[in-house]
Formats: structure tokens, C-alpha cells, sequence
């Protein structure tokens, strides 16, 4: 997952509206009850930002993470043994569970499954017996990235 | 429905021109975004036959309705071996409306821009998987390609390579015999092209 424009705009929109009915109030010399009922509301949109702006950082990471694989992994096949839809979704796409025949050259075949986050058309053309590029952690090929 | 009257006849005539198969509508199922689109992921008329010197496929006329109307004539040609080496390839005319699905602040990384030949991108906005092996696109984008693509085909051409399934589309309602013949022929030489490289 990765966070994209309307993330980073409800992430400022909700971290400055946040701040604003919490500090605001206090500035503007609004009576105490009032302004704690704002500063509450307000410390929960600020909270909420800053869980999302967590979340943005680790996705980012874990991109980052991924991309070097890419660059500097072994380059491999996968080919889809199972397919199975775990009826969760995340935003309206699917989490997949493939079993994968994952074949790295000098590493050897083995049989895995992974679990992926798929827009809905990408989802349904995963089917048993289509073979995708993949990609081995050369300083550790059970971590692999999957091209789909 | 003089539109589609219109369209009908274009098919038919071209279907008898060009040898093919004419069908009042044909299901192609979800295999590429603009068929997802479609009601039933149907085209309807239709026609099946070679599109190419060397590619067989199907040519039809796609509509979908989100707030309006949208008409495509599309031409489908399966492209063997293909998912291994470019799982997604999307040459999709600058400016024509996709589906925009930032309703949510997270998504999956689902694509990438290939932004490497400014003839291309003058033209078509050229997306893949994040984690698309860009030798193979260099070697597939050729100077030969690129000036095809970039002269040669319908002014609204774009075309989608999804799980081995290529889709070229033009988005006018009704291209006659000659705007069909074009369409046929540039998604046939992409296939030939994909299919080529995807050979070495």
C-alpha cells in the first residue's frame, strides 16, 4: 500500500484542523468548557493524522524496502498453484492468497503462498498456471517481490 | 440508434471486406481494465477473423455508461508469453478519461510511469507494474516502435496488454470500414512487436 494524494490531504487537512480546534480556542479566549470540548475533538483528528502519517512512513519504507530488492534481486519466475480470495477487502480491493511455485535461479524451487492487496481486475485474472516475473532478497531469497 | 444502426453496418461491411466472422456480440470476459468497464464485458457487433499479417483476433465495438455515454471500438489479440516478461503494459492516449479511483488515501502500488521516450509521452501516458523490468521496455520500445507509435496509428489509438491479452481501442463512434482497418492493424503490429520481443 502506499499512501497517495487524497491520503496526504486528509492526512494535513485533518493534522491542521486538529491543531486549529485545539489550540484556537484557548488563543481566541473562548470560555474553558467549550474549549475543552473542541481540544478534545481536536486531539483526536490529531491523533488520527498521526497514525496515518505512521502508516504513510511505514508503506514508504517497506516501498523503499521493495525497489532495492528489485533492482538487486535474482530475478525468477512464480507460478500460481492456488488461488484463494480470504473475502477481505482493504479499500474495496481484494486480499488475495495465492500458493505460488516460486523458482529463483541458484536458490532452487519451493512452494509458498503470499498474500497480496489487488485492485479488483488485477484480482481476477490471478487464475492457477499463469506465471509471473518475481524477485529474491539476495541476502535473503525467502523474502521475494511478486510482479503481478 | 441511427448511431448504432450506423456502427452495425460499419461491422458488416468491414467484416465482409476483410473476411471475418461477423457476431451480433460477443463476450471477451473482465481481461483488461476498458472490458471491466463494459456491461457484461461484452462487444457488440463484432467480428473475428486476422486482424493482421500474422495476428488473429477480435474486432467490436465497446459502450459504457458512467454519467454519459462512452462509445470505444476495440480490436483483441492474444499475445503468447507475454505475462512472464510484462505482466501489465498500458498506452493509454493522453487526456482520455480512466477510471480515477483515488476516492481512498491509501492503494495498493499498482503501477509505475514509463516516462523514457518524450515522442511516446507527447502522445500516450505509458504505465506498467511498479517492479516492470525497464531493459525489456527499452528493447521493446524500439526507435522502430516509438516512431510507429507515435505517427502512425489512429489519432486516439491507446492499447492495454494485460495477463497476455492485448486490447487496442479508438474511441469514435463510428470509424466506417477504414477507421476498423486502422485500428485492426496497429493492434496487430503492437502484438507482432510484443510478441517478437517476447520471442528473444
Amino acid at each position: 500500500m502506499q499512501v497517495n494524494r487524497t491520503g496526504i490531504w486528509l492526512i494535513g487537512f485533518f493534522g491542521l484542523l486538529g491543531l486549529a480546534m485545539c489550540v484556537g480556542p484557548v488563543l481566541a479566549g473562548a470560555p474553558a468548557e467549550a474549549s475543552l470540548i473542541l481540544a478534545s475533538t481536536g486531539a483526536i483528528f490529531v491523533l488520527v493524522a498521526a497514525g496515518l502519517g505512521w502508516y504513510a512512513r511505514h508503506a514508504r519504507a517497506k516501498a523503499a524496502h521493495q525497489d532495492w530488492i528489485f533492482r538487486n534481486g535474482i530475478k525468477g519466475s512464480a507460478t500460481i498453484l492456488e488461488v484463494g480470495n480470504s473475502h477481505t477487502t482493504v479499500n474495496e480491493m481484494p486480499l488475495m492468497k495465492l500458493k505460488l511455485a516460486l523458482d529463483i535461479p541458484g536458490v532452487g524451487r519451493s512452494e509458498v503462498t503470499r498474500r497480496e492487496v489487488m485492485p479488483v481486475f488485477t484480482a481476477n485474472r490471478m487464475d492457477a498456471g499463469l506465471t509471473l516475473p518475481a524477485y529474491a532478497n539476495p541476502e535473503d531469497p525467502a523474502e521475494f517481490i511478486l510482479v503481478w | 440508434m441511427a448511431d448504432l444502426d450506423a456502427t452495425f453496418a460499419a461491422f458488416a461491411a468491414f467484416a465482409a471486406e476483410r473476411g471475418l466472422e461477423p457476431l451480433p456480440a460477443l463476450g471477451l470476459g473482465a481481461l483488461t481494465p476498458l472490458l471491466v468497464e463494459s456491461k457484461h464485458c461484452q462487444v457488440a457487433p463484432a467480428a473475428r477473423g486476422r486482424l493482421g499479417s500474422e495476428t488473429d483476433g477480435v474486432v467490436g465495438h465497446l459502450a459504457y455508461t458512467r454519467n454519459k455515454t462512452f462509445r470505444f471500438n476495440v480490436a483483441l489479440a492474444e499475445v503468447h508469453g507475454s505475462t512472464a516478461l510484462a505482466p501489465r503494459l498500458f498506452c493509454v492516449r493522453s487526456g482520455r478519461s480512466t477510471r480515477d479511483d483515488e476516492f481512498y488515501g491509501f492503494e495498493a502500488r499498482y503501477s509505475k510511469l514509463w516516462t523514457e521516450s518524450t515522442a511516446l509521452n507527447q502522445r500516450y501516458t505509458i504505465s506498467t507494474s511498479p517492479y516492470q523490468d525497464p531493459n525489456w521496455m527499452r528493447q521493446l520500445f524500439s526507435p522502430a516502435l516509438v516512431d510507429y507509435l507515435a505517427t502512425e496509428p489512429p489519432a486516439d489509438f491507446s492499447f492495454e496488454l494485460a495477463y497476455g491479452i492485448l486490447l487496442g481501442s479508438v474511441e469514435s463512434d463510428d470509424p466506417g470500414a477504414d477507421g476498423l482497418a486502422a485500428l485492426c492493424e496497429a493492434t496487430a503490429h503492437v502484438a507482432e512487436r510484443i510478441a517478437r520481443e517476447c520471442g528473444e
